[in-house]
């Protein structure tokens, strides 16, 4: 009896075990850029329920901040520089952002869908 | 471009100004020497100008992302201090024999750190303008009305605090102390979740229909004790625990053994 439940558990580990060297895929990669003060392209569409990776390119030689209060996000990224900023999971909707330092021109949203 | 310059640094000079006030305000209600705010102010601003010329650098650190990681130590930093802060105000108030210099070095670090990290933003802002723009008065004028207002209502904290009932202010200093520190963490814990070093979740709930973040009072609230209108769970496990961890240390100072029965 015990024999045959060793068996079955061994069969089960090993039977397991190959998901766990499953190539574990990053979270998604977007793409933001900043120039002239205005964020391209300045509506960007995301998948809704999963964490997300934005690479934001600043082109201008200013220095821009990144900032959110609906994404809880804020960093800022120095002219001629890029950023990493995770956002996400998201539930479907519209979430707004800014360039806290070019607050009027620098504008945009994140749609999860 | 005036205006915006104006909300960037009040923004920012709230938050340390909060601080600040509420520390000048715990140091006149125990009597110890005020002096230790000349010295903060001036290092405090040294280091955020420090930090604010070198954020190129800074960012690149931790694969991209050393501003959270900076960002959000400096936070759990100013957390421990007040920690300390609050300790030491009991064990002081309570007549143990302490060094003199303790509590004026703990307030000083944390409204150092605190303009360090609050600092270092402006600076950046700033220098983005000197990169030869006419623009340059009017972000100047409206950085001064920023700072101005924010310094104002930081005035305004300390002498509504300084002019409650000592019993009352001990009270009131402490919940403040131990809100402003709890803040700190939520921020910090923020930040780590930005930078993908802590896991991300759904919100718990979603208050912005009550209190906007984006309002008036939101953003007071944001500055004075981190209110965040979306939290997930981890944020607010944080802010609990930080209360509690806070809220125990300075409950333990009220009920450690005198050991000089002076």
């Amino acid at each position: 009896m015990k024999y045959h439940l060793l068996e079955r558990a061994l069969l089960l580990l090993f039977g397991i075990m190959p998901l766990a060297f499953t190539a574990h895929a990053g979270p998604p990669e977007f793409e933001l850029e900043i120039r002239d003060h205005l964020f391209i392209p300045d509506e960007l569409r995301i998948p809704a329920g999963q964490k997300v990776k934005l690479v934001v390119y600043n082109r201008d030689s200013t220095p821009e901040e990144f900032e959110s209060y609906e994404l809880n996000r804020e960093k800022v990224i120095m002219g001629n520089s890029k950023a990493i900023i995770f956002i996400g999971p998201l539930k479907p909707g519209e979430y707004p952002f800014f360039g806290e330092f070019n607050p009027t021109t620098a504008l945009g949203k994140v749609i999860a869908e | 471009m005036l205006l915006s310059s104006v909300v960037l640094v009040l923004r920012e000079v709230l938050e340390a100004a909060l601080l600040f006030s509420l520390l000048m305000a715990l140091s006149k209600q125990l009597q110890i020497s005020q002096r230790w705010v000349f010295s903060a102010l001036i290092i405090g601003m040294l280091g955020a100008a420090i930090c604010g010329f070198n954020v190129d650098r800074i960012s690149e650190l931790f694969d991209g992302v050393g501003q959270e990681v900076l960002n959000a130590g400096m936070q759990y930093g100013i957390f421990i201090l007040l920690c300390g802060v609050g300790v030491v105000a009991i064990l002081y108030a309570r007549g143990f024999a302490m060094p003199a210099y303790l509590l004026p070095v703990l307030m000083a670090g944390s409204v150092i750190v605190a303009l360090i990290r609050e600092g270092s933003e402006i600076m950046i802002y700033l220098s983005g303008f000197l990169l030869g723009s006419e623009q340059w008065a009017a972000m100047l004028t409206g950085s001064a009305i920023g700072a101005g207002i924010g310094v104002s209502v930081g005035a305004v904290f300390y002498y509504a605090l300084i002019t409650l009932k000592p019993r009352r202010v001990a009270m009131v200093g402490l919940v403040l102390l131990v809100l402003i520190a709890a803040g700190m963490v939520l921020q910090a814990t923020e930040l780590l979740i930005q930078a993908d070093w802590l896991p991300a979740d759904f919100p718990l709930w979603d208050t912005s229909a009550l209190l906007p973040e984006q309002s008036v009072t939101g953003q007071l609230l944001y500055a004075l004790i981190g209110y965040e209108a979306t939290p997930t769970a981890l944020q607010l496990g944080a802010y609990l625990t930080a209360v509690f961890l806070i809220t125990g240390a300075v409950f333990a100072a009220t009920r450690w053994p005198h050991a000089d029965p002076a």
